[in-house]
């Protein structure tokens, strides 16, 4: 008995922790590269818990790719990745169990088209969680009604507008209790109208304390919600800091440059 | 009680002994009285391409009968059994033979349609040793299943009325609705008009058609028989070799590859004539059926492989790394996720192989396993006549005409769903959706996935497969 806790300190010393105090995700020197293209040079980022990160960046600067490799949809080149202190770059770690603790939000959405709203969100639940059908459907309606949505809970994807798409898909990653939640452009495919609606709902995420890693070009958003705005550029991390420091008091002219830019 | 029953065992045998001579002695008493004694009775066949005797439709009934010693028959009167059809129509022809020699006699013949009754009366008496014979035309058997005789009475010289024995059995089939229905065509003056002219007559000929269906439409249903049990079973084959082909193993993508590529690369007709010939040869041996749908599934797995390629192949990247993302692993993605939407994509290409594959049953007939094709053949080669074929014909046009059209609105409703159901208009534009759609054939659809280029790859292959199996 004495032996257990002692036993589970050795084993989290050997996944590269210490204490609870540690990141909720910590990238340690990552990098990727497709071939002879460079996509990730050397990425080092801590992201604490409850703590929400905009990466900001021009297009191809590897901020999707960098996010994409949390949830090793991107199987990274070089570097380690923790998630909650587990080295999910070590060989032979399950893959499927990490990825129920990270939610991922596409730019397609990605909703499964042959399912309706409500079987969408119920469905990895059943699978993964092995959650009943009953359990799996209340926890499908509450977070439909979370994201605005419980009166759409039987349609099909088909049947929603491109924001209702999208808020279905964040349901869908909330109904699995995710301790993380990555987003990879969720407003890049919407009209202008829409974006508002999926805003309000990442927004909503952000004070109930959820730990975010948000790619987007939405600069109002950046501002408001992010503990911490990244800015990539070529594969490097260019600068970071709060909002005021990154939008009003930019450090690098590259930064300066993508800004000018944008507003 | 020994003594007893032997005493009782001797009189058994007594009384039995006595029983034969009595019963043999009351056998030939009367035969001795029946002078006119009838030993042949036939029916000419009336059925098209069988021997069979049909009943309620005319034929020709032939009986025979000799004149016994001290006999002289000045009429006979033949009745024909319950249910015969006498008409009109029917003639009679008397003919009497002495040994070889044909006799002259003065006969009339007269029928009784009511009474179904030949009655014939002779100028002079037949004598002892005379053969006669009647033959009645136009005379329709009861339409029963089973054997029938004629009986009647003769007419003695000296005016006696004598009655005849039994003829022997005439085995009589029972007349199909559509033998009913040829012989009523035939009587037909718009039938004889059509028959007149040599291309209706010979490919189209109304008799035919109507005495052809009763035989095709068995073949017709062993034709469906095969296709919906090979059909079947060469989506489980499909399938896995689908699943081999898209594995990361080499081993098994060769393996599949190796198939699809000689499946498709080599005639149906030659892979039939190798699991018939060659699997004997090899002490395998089959049931001609069971062959068939092995051969027929075997075929149709590897076009089937290809199809279920493409179309899971054609589901969006995104789709995979979705349900992925959510924790769930390669086989639920692929079972949950993937395949029910891949079902639905391929829907119209798998009807379309259903359809090649239909028609492709009609090769097996090359080898003997009864089908439509191999009926249809046996029937023309009995008539001479095309119609069979072109009866056929509409057996498999019957299948594969309705399901051409399905195919067509499924391929509509694929195209709309996959363009955005929710827009309304577009819905109604469907001229709008397909222009649409080609576009994005023409041009790569955005969200990077290669839906219908692959589809159309798919469907090309499956259509030369088509024009190389007919």
């Amino acid at each position: 008995m004495a032996d257990t806790p002692q036993k589970t300190a050795e084993s989290r010393a050997d996944a590269g922790t210490s204490s609870v105090t540690d990141p909720m995700i910590s990238i340690q020197h990552l990098s990727k590269h497709f071939g002879e293209l460079e996509v990730l040079r050397d990425v080092n980022i801590d992201i604490a818990r409850g703590e929400v990160v905009v990466v900001l960046g021009p297009s191809g600067s590897g901020k999707s790719t960098m996010l994409r490799c949390i949830n090793l949809l991107e199987q990274p080149t070089g570097g380690k990745i923790f998630i909650e202190g587990e080295e999910i770059t070590a060989p032979k770690v399950n893959v499927d169990r990490l990825r129920e603790r990270v939610g991922m939000v596409f730019q397609q959405f990605n909703l499964f088209p042959h399912l309706s709203a409500k079987k969408n969100v119920m469905l990895a639940q059943r699978k993964v969680l092995k959650r009943s059908a009953a359990e799996a459907e209340r926890v499908a309606l509450e977070n439909l009604a979370r994201v605005g949505l419980a009166d759409r809970a039987d349609y099909m994807p088909s049947q929603l507008s491109g924001g209702q798409q999208q808020r279905v898909a964040i349901a869908r990653a909330l109904a699995m209790d995710p301790h993380v939640m990555l987003f990879d452009e969720a407003t890049s495919a919407l009209d202008p109208e829409l974006v508002r609606g999926v805003l309000d709902v990442m927004r909503g995420l952000a004070e109930g304390g959820m730990t975010m890693v948000v790619v987007t070009h939405e600069m109002g958003f950046a501002r408001e919600v992010a503990d911490r705005v990244i800015f990539m550029e070529e594969g490097y991390v260019v600068e970071e800091g709060t909002p005021e420091e990154v939008f009003d008091h930019p450090k690098s002219d590259r930064t300066k440059d993508f800004l000018g830019h944008i507003q | 009680m020994v003594c007893m029953k032997e005493s009782l065992k001797t009189l058994f045998t007594t009384y039995v002994r006595w029983a034969i001579v009595l019963s043999l002695l009351l056998y030939l008493v009367p035969a001795a009285g029946w002078a006119l004694t009838s030993d042949t009775a036939t029916a000419r066949s009336n059925e098209t391409s069988t021997s069979n005797v049909l009943g309620g439709v005319p034929t020709r009934v032939t009986w025979e009968a000799m004149v016994d010693k001290g006999e002289s028959v000045a009429a006979v009167s033949l009745q024909f059994p319950e249910g015969s059809a006498l008409t009109e129509e029917t003639t009679v022809r008397v003919t009497v033979l002495d040994g070889t020699e044909r006799v002259d006699t003065d006969s009339t013949a007269t029928v009784d349609a009511g009474a179904s009754c030949v009655n014939v009366e002779f100028a002079q008496p037949l004598e002892e040793g005379h053969r006669l014979r009647i033959e009645t035309y136009d005379a329709a058997l009861p339409n029963v299943e089973g054997e029938v005789t004629l009986a009647g009475t003769y007419q003695r010289d000296d005016g006696e009325q004598v009655p005849l024995a039994d003829s022997p059995a005439i085995k009589v089939t029972s007349a199909s609705p559509a033998q009913k229905i040829v012989n009523w065509l035939d009587e037909q003056p718009w039938v004889q008009a059509w028959n007149s002219v040599p291309i209706l007559r010979l490919f189209l000929n109304p008799q035919l058609v109507v005495s052809s269906i009763p035989t095709l439409v068995v073949g017709w249903l062993l034709s469906l028989m095969l296709v919906l049990l090979g059909f079947p079973l060469a989506i489980p084959i499909g399938l896995a070799f689908a699943f081999m082909k898209i594995s990361r193993s080499r081993i098994l993508h060769v393996i599949a590859a190796i198939y699809t590529g000689v499946v498709r690369g080599t005639p149906l007709f030659l892979q039939i004539y190798i699991a018939f010939f060659g699997l004997p040869l090899m002490g395998i041996k089959l049931n001609d059926y069971v062959l068939a749908v092995l051969v027929l599934a075997f075929n149709s797995g590897a076009y089937m492989c290809e199809i279920f390629r493409a179309g899971i192949q054609s589901i969006p990247k995104g789709q995979f790394e979705a349900s992925r993302s959510l924790g769930m692993n390669a086989v639920q993605t692929m079972f949950s996720v993937i395949i029910p939407q891949t079902v639905r994509r391929v829907i119209p290409t798998m009807t379309s192989e259903f359809i090649l594959l239909y028609k492709d049953t009609s090769l097996l007939a090359a080898v003997g396993v009864m089908e439509l094709m191999l009926y249809a053949r046996s029937l023309v080669a009995n008539t001479g006549n095309m119609t069979p074929y072109i009866v056929a014909a509409l057996f498999y046009l019957v299948v594969t005409l309705p399901l051409i059209h399905v195919v067509g609105i499924l391929e509509k409703k694929l195209a709309l769903s996959d363009e955005g159901g929710a827009d309304t208009k577009k819905r109604k534009n469907r001229r709008g959706a397909y222009q649409q759609m080609a576009e994005e054939i023409a041009g790569g659809s955005d969200d990077g996935s290669v839906s219908y280029q692959q589809l159309a790859n798919a469907v090309d292959t499956s259509y030369a497969h088509g024009m190389k199996g007919d």
